[in-house]
């Protein structure tokens, strides 16, 4: 029978010892704390906050373009996830069912930040020019791909960022995006093509 | 050309998976966010709480119908079906297994009623009236999906008080 | 360990007595049904109960696994529209949604421009539709509403609706004059992203 749905191999681990520095091996898992704090220990979330702060964070930097308003999503998403934490179907994957919040959350922001990356670009479009005339003012390369994932269109920044730096499988970016598999890869491969062409008008200075 | 712009791309990857210095101060205002909230045991409506409440409320609540308890998720319903020549009738649906003995209705000179307590979500019901014939009940939306040849209605708990 | 959460998964339907009202065939296909569901993390409950529904209208075994495999199917697709964070509720409603004629794209956008739980929105969409209102002129009146409307504002407008089509009124039109009616109450003349400009305030007559 065949039925949509996401495959079985977790990508959020109960323990993130492989991902986060230097947390003791034995931490409790993430089903074990959303227990906790469904019984009433609210102070078990915030182990669960510590846990994913970074790793969340990175995605809504860079989806984002700016800090405060990527701070600002990640908040909002721990909080709301805790308020909303009884629609939590598998404690045990919490962390995927957090993602979810989080990429939505950083869909409404995006409106925001995108006027101000709008502004950000021009500044870049215009630099780039001045660039070609006086070569001592080449661009940072790490501001170069900054500059250049700003540029993207949201829809494929979203799916570049959740492939390949957050390292989730298709059908899960399916499920956590509404998109289809094939629509998501079409999206990834244009935001590869992109970067490449932003990046090498970067170089050409 | 290929290589180096896949090349390209890869340190571009490796750029974005460097953690993100994120303030540390989040993680408290996280909390002192949702500890200004109720703590978490009273958002959640365990089915104990549930059975308990309906125990308590049923007789004030049958001589209010449609009453809608503003705070609470759950809501109290009364259905209602006209059949002055029914001999028997009783609301089925995905509230009660479909199961006829579950919820038979109560009538004064051939007004049926019955009153249930619904959690949260979209329900497909029907009379069966006389333990043969089906109705749908005309005051309610249509379930639109009539699968299995007869038809039935739907009522909806929104989980939100209104 | 995985074949102990194999066995664990199969015995979710095998252990549910309510099952046992279908005949043997019946019951054995409904099962693996459910303990598919289940393993891909959907909601098992809609899905038995659709099944009893089968079973107490003395429909054909077949046609009750017919039935039962149509709503996972679309049990799944509703979870990829709605994001893994969709409870049980909303997935049902969404599936009537999507039964109803909403396409999943717009299921995304509700879960963009409401905050859950979304059962009630998606539930008024099918039911429009139950009445005769052309899917797209109930999807765009749901997600015009949808930002600043309570469950309960949006069941007015239905029932607002409905009243008028019994009255003769044709159904696409019925809708739009309610929704231009009921903005002038409900939101402000601002537009939110993502939401169909809302029209603009008109004095009262």
């Amino acid at each position: 029978m065949a039925l949509r749905g996401v495959t079985g191999r977790a990508r959020f681990p109960c323990d993130v010892a492989t991902y986060a520095m230097g947390i003791d091996k034995v931490e409790p898992s993430d089903a074990d704390l959303v227990r906790r704090v469904r019984t009433g220990d609210t102070g078990a979330y915030g182990a669960l906050v510590s846990r994913y702060r970074d790793r969340l964070g990175r995605y809504a930097v860079h989806m984002i373009g700016d800090r405060e308003d990527a701070e600002e999503a990640l908040q909002d998403s721990f909080v709301r996830a805790y308020r909303s934490l009884a629609r939590c179907d598998d404690p045990a994957r919490f962390g995927a069912w957090l993602y979810g919040i989080l990429v939505n959350r950083c869909r409404t922001t995006g409106a925001r930040a995108a006027r101000r990356r709008r502004m950000f670009v021009h500044d870049a479009q215009a630099l780039d020019g001045a660039a070609h005339t006086d070569r001592a003012d080449q661009l940072d390369w790490t501001d170069a791909v900054d500059r250049a994932l700003a540029r993207l269109a949201p829809d494929y920044r979203e799916a570049f960022l959740l492939k390949h730096v957050e390292d989730l499988e298709y059908e899960e970016i399916a499920e956590l995006t509404g998109a289809g598999v094939s629509a998501l890869k079409m999206r990834v491969k244009r935001a590869r093509e992109q970067l490449q062409k932003y990046l090498r008008e970067a170089e050409h200075v | 050309m290929f290589e180096r712009e896949d090349e390209t791309v890869e340190r571009v990857i490796q750029h974005l998976r460097r953690p993100a210095a994120i303030d540390p101060g989040l993680d408290a205002r996280v909390m002192r966010a949702i500890t200004q909230a109720p703590p978490y045991r009273r958002r959640v409506w365990p089915l104990w709480s549930l059975l308990a409440a309906a125990a308590v409320l049923a007789v004030v609540l049958i001589a209010r119908p449609w009453n809608r308890n503003a705070t609470s998720k759950a809501d109290t319903l009364q259905f209602v079906l006209v059949a002055p020549q029914a001999a028997s009738v009783a609301l089925v649906g995905d509230f009660n297994d479909w199961d006829p003995a579950r919820s038979p209705m109560q009538t004064a000179q051939g007004v049926w009623a019955t009153v249930l307590r619904l959690a949260p979500g979209r329900y497909r019901y029907a009379f069966l009236v006389n333990g043969v014939e089906w109705r749908a009940d005309p005051g309610a939306p249509a379930a639109k999906d009539d699968e299995f040849g007869t038809p039935s209605s739907v009522v909806t708990v929104g989980g939100r008080g209104s | 360990m995985i074949l102990a959460a194999l066995l664990l998964v199969t015995q979710v339907a095998a252990q549910d007595p309510r099952l046992e009202r279908l005949d043997p065939d019946t019951r054995s296909a409904v099962a693996a049904v459910v303990d598919s569901a289940h393993g891909i993390g959907l909601p098992v409950e809609p899905i038995i109960q659709r099944a009893l529904e089968g079973a107490t209208k003395g429909a054909p075994g077949l046609r009750i696994v017919a039935a039962v495999r149509r709503l996972a199917v679309d049990l799944g697709t509703a979870r990829t529209a709605l994001g893994t964070s969709a409870s049980e509720p909303e997935l049902e409603a969404a599936v009537a949604a999507l039964r109803a004629g909403a396409t999943p794209h717009v299921l995304a956008h509700l879960r963009d421009v409401r905050r859950p739980p979304l059962t009630m929105a998606l539930s008024v969409l099918a039911d429009l539709v139950a009445s005769g209102v052309p899917a797209d002129s109930a999807a765009a009146a749901v997600l015009a509403l949808a930002p600043k409307a309570g469950d309960a504002d949006l069941v007015e407008f239905r029932r607002a609706v409905e009243r008028d089509i019994a009255l003769g009124a044709p159904p696409g039109a019925a809708t739009s004059v309610r929704l231009n009616a009921g903005a002038l109450d409900v939101t402000n003349s601002s537009g939110t992203p993502g939401n169909p400009g809302t029209p603009r305030r008109r004095p009262r007559p």
